[in-house]
């Protein structure tokens, strides 16, 4: 255990001799479980030829990883526009929610819950099926980004207002005593102290709005997962391409997880918690 | 009285829910008086001085800033505020804003002050409430009375016609409070018109001009301090000062 304190040193009393005994006991077994699991896992794939060469040979070329590399710049391309947008939606449909004018309040939350109840891939169908027809013509990369950002909007617009609802009420009143406009207040005041507590949330939600970006297969968008696609078909290799892809995904989005964490013990006022912080520490 | 006075207070009703909070308050403050609210807790001092510049809204009644009747919302209620500062009992400093920049941004925002200007004459500010070689740290890296000075000189920045103070030392270790008491005695002593809400019976015996007494919602007497400490009038005024004095 690190000598920082950590959220189990106030959820649990330090374990006596005992405990400490069953904890040894615990790790043990279950490090033997996980270790038998994977060597199963392992066997099974020799086994079944997935081990074989020829599902691997593939990966020693640069022209595979040149391919997956292009598509992991059309992964990264399309969250980040996904992302830019989500935020500038997000933020809209937050401000009409706390909007003092009644209608539009009640219109936001509609939206709001409208973004986080239909799942991505209606979206996607919808940009893809039916926004043609309606004369809207997006291209790919604007068939992937504009879904994923919409159905994240929602989620993000909840995340600002939690933000703008934990600034005191204080930090309002003494802008309103200076003879600040409504406008001033918010956005000189509250908004910047709101969106410094949620800005770890922020980034956790990018990894949301990563993955859904795997949904660009159906729009024939070339991102990691569709170009994948191709070298599974290309070489008839189903689990090793999948495999590699994953572990990209996963050391993309730990990285992206990272950074939430960096970023919220930059913003944490000192002696304070980040308030939807992704606190993993131990 | 010739003059306007700066603050007025005519009739003044407040409810919340059904606790009659404010009974028909009529005060009023003249140029350079400094007048301090003291009553036990829950007997509406604190409201009464938020209604002045209208954090609290009232239910019926009047208030007047330099003869100007409060306007309800808007620009002319914001116009009004700026002339009238306040400070809190939480000392409510903006957390993201350096102290300096506490101190700059009500002139920049309201009163247009161009940046160079407002920076120097926070300086001054600063210098004088003895706070400037703290003006690149954050509000929560300075001590209470620090802070609650900061304040202090965040208020007088907008070139107050007077200045509210809720509370103002009710929050701070006791050590601080004497550091914050100075600077606001310096500044009535200065000719600024105040409005001091406080449990500190020394500041009211030696600097107010006038001393309003309230419980429940009323103002039973006003005198002063003088007068008030040594031949309080009613009984609950006999009372509370009393239970504060014994010890």
């Amino acid at each position: 255990m690190s000598a920082q304190p950590s959220i189990r040193d106030f959820l649990y009393e330090p374990p006596g001799p005992r405990a400490r005994r069953r904890i040894t006991a615990a790790t043990v077994v279950s490090a033997a479980a996980v270790a038998a699991g994977l060597a199963l896992v392992v066997r099974q794939f020799a086994v079944t030829g997935q081990l074989d060469a020829r599902y691997w040979s593939f990966f020693a070329r640069a022209t595979t990883w040149r391919f997956l590399g292009q598509g992991l710049a059309g992964t990264v391309k399309a969250a980040l526009a996904a992302g830019a947008l989500t935020f500038c939606m997000g933020l809209l449909l937050m401000l009409g929610r706390i909007s003092r004018f009644r209608p539009l309040q009640a219109v936001s939350r509609v939206l709001i819950e409208f973004s986080r109840g239909v799942p991505t891939l209606l979206f996607i169908y919808f940009f893809f099926l039916a926004a043609p027809q309606l004369g809207l013509k997006l291209s790919a990369f604007w068939k992937v980004a504009v879904p994923v950002a919409l159905s994240a909007a929602g989620m993000v617009a909840e995340v600002l207002r939690s933000g703008v609802n934990a600034v005191p009420r204080g930090q309002t009143e003494a802008a309103l005593s200076l003879g600040m406009r409504d406008g001033s207040v918010f956005f000189k005041i509250v908004f910047p102290q709101a969106l410094r507590s949620v800005v770890p949330a922020l980034i956790s939600e990018l990894v949301i709005v990563l993955k859904d970006t795997t949904f660009a297969y159906v729009v024939n968008y070339a991102d990691l997962m569709q170009n994948a696609k191709v070298l599974i078909s290309n070489y008839d290799a189903l689990l090793s391409v999948y495999l590699v892809v994953a572990v990209i995904y996963i050391l993309i989005n730990y990285a992206v997880n990272k950074l939430a964490e960096a970023a919220a013990r930059r913003t944490a006022p000192a002696g304070k918690e980040p308030l939807h912080g992704t606190d993993t520490r131990n | 009285m010739a003059q306007t006075p700066v603050i007025e207070l005519r009739h003044i009703q407040k409810h919340f829910g059904t606790l009659h909070v404010l009974k028909d308050i009529n005060l009023s403050v003249a140029q350079g008086e400094v007048v301090v609210i003291i009553g036990p807790s829950g007997s509406g001092k604190s409201t009464l001085c938020r209604t002045i510049n209208r954090l609290e809204t009232i239910d019926s009644g009047e208030i007047l800033i330099d003869g100007a009747a409060l306007p309800q919302e808007g620009r002319e209620l914001a116009r009004l505020r700026a002339q009238v500062g306040m400070v809190f009992q939480s000392f409510n400093l903006f957390a993201h804003k350096t102290v300096l920049d506490n101190v700059t941004i009500g002139p920049m925002d309201v009163l247009k002050t161009p940046k160079q200007q407002a920076r120097e004459e926070a300086m001054t500010l600063l210098r004088r409430v003895g706070v400037d070689t703290q003006a690149a740290k954050l509000p929560a890296q300075l001590s209470g009375g620090q802070q609650q000075r900061v304040a202090i000189a965040r208020a007088l920045a907008m070139h107050p016609k007077a200045i509210l103070f809720d509370e103002p030392t009710s929050a701070l270790d006791p050590e601080m409070i004497g550091e914050v008491l100075e600077v606001m005695t310096r500044l009535a002593r200065e000719g600024m018109t105040m409005v001091v809400v406080t449990h500190e019976m020394g500041f009211a015996r030696k600097v107010a001009d006038r001393v309003v007494f309230m419980d429940s919602g009323e103002i039973l007497e006003q005198n002063t301090p003088e007068e008030f400490f040594t031949h309080p009038q009613t009984k609950r005024a006999q009372d509370f000062l009393d239970s504060i004095l014994k010890h």
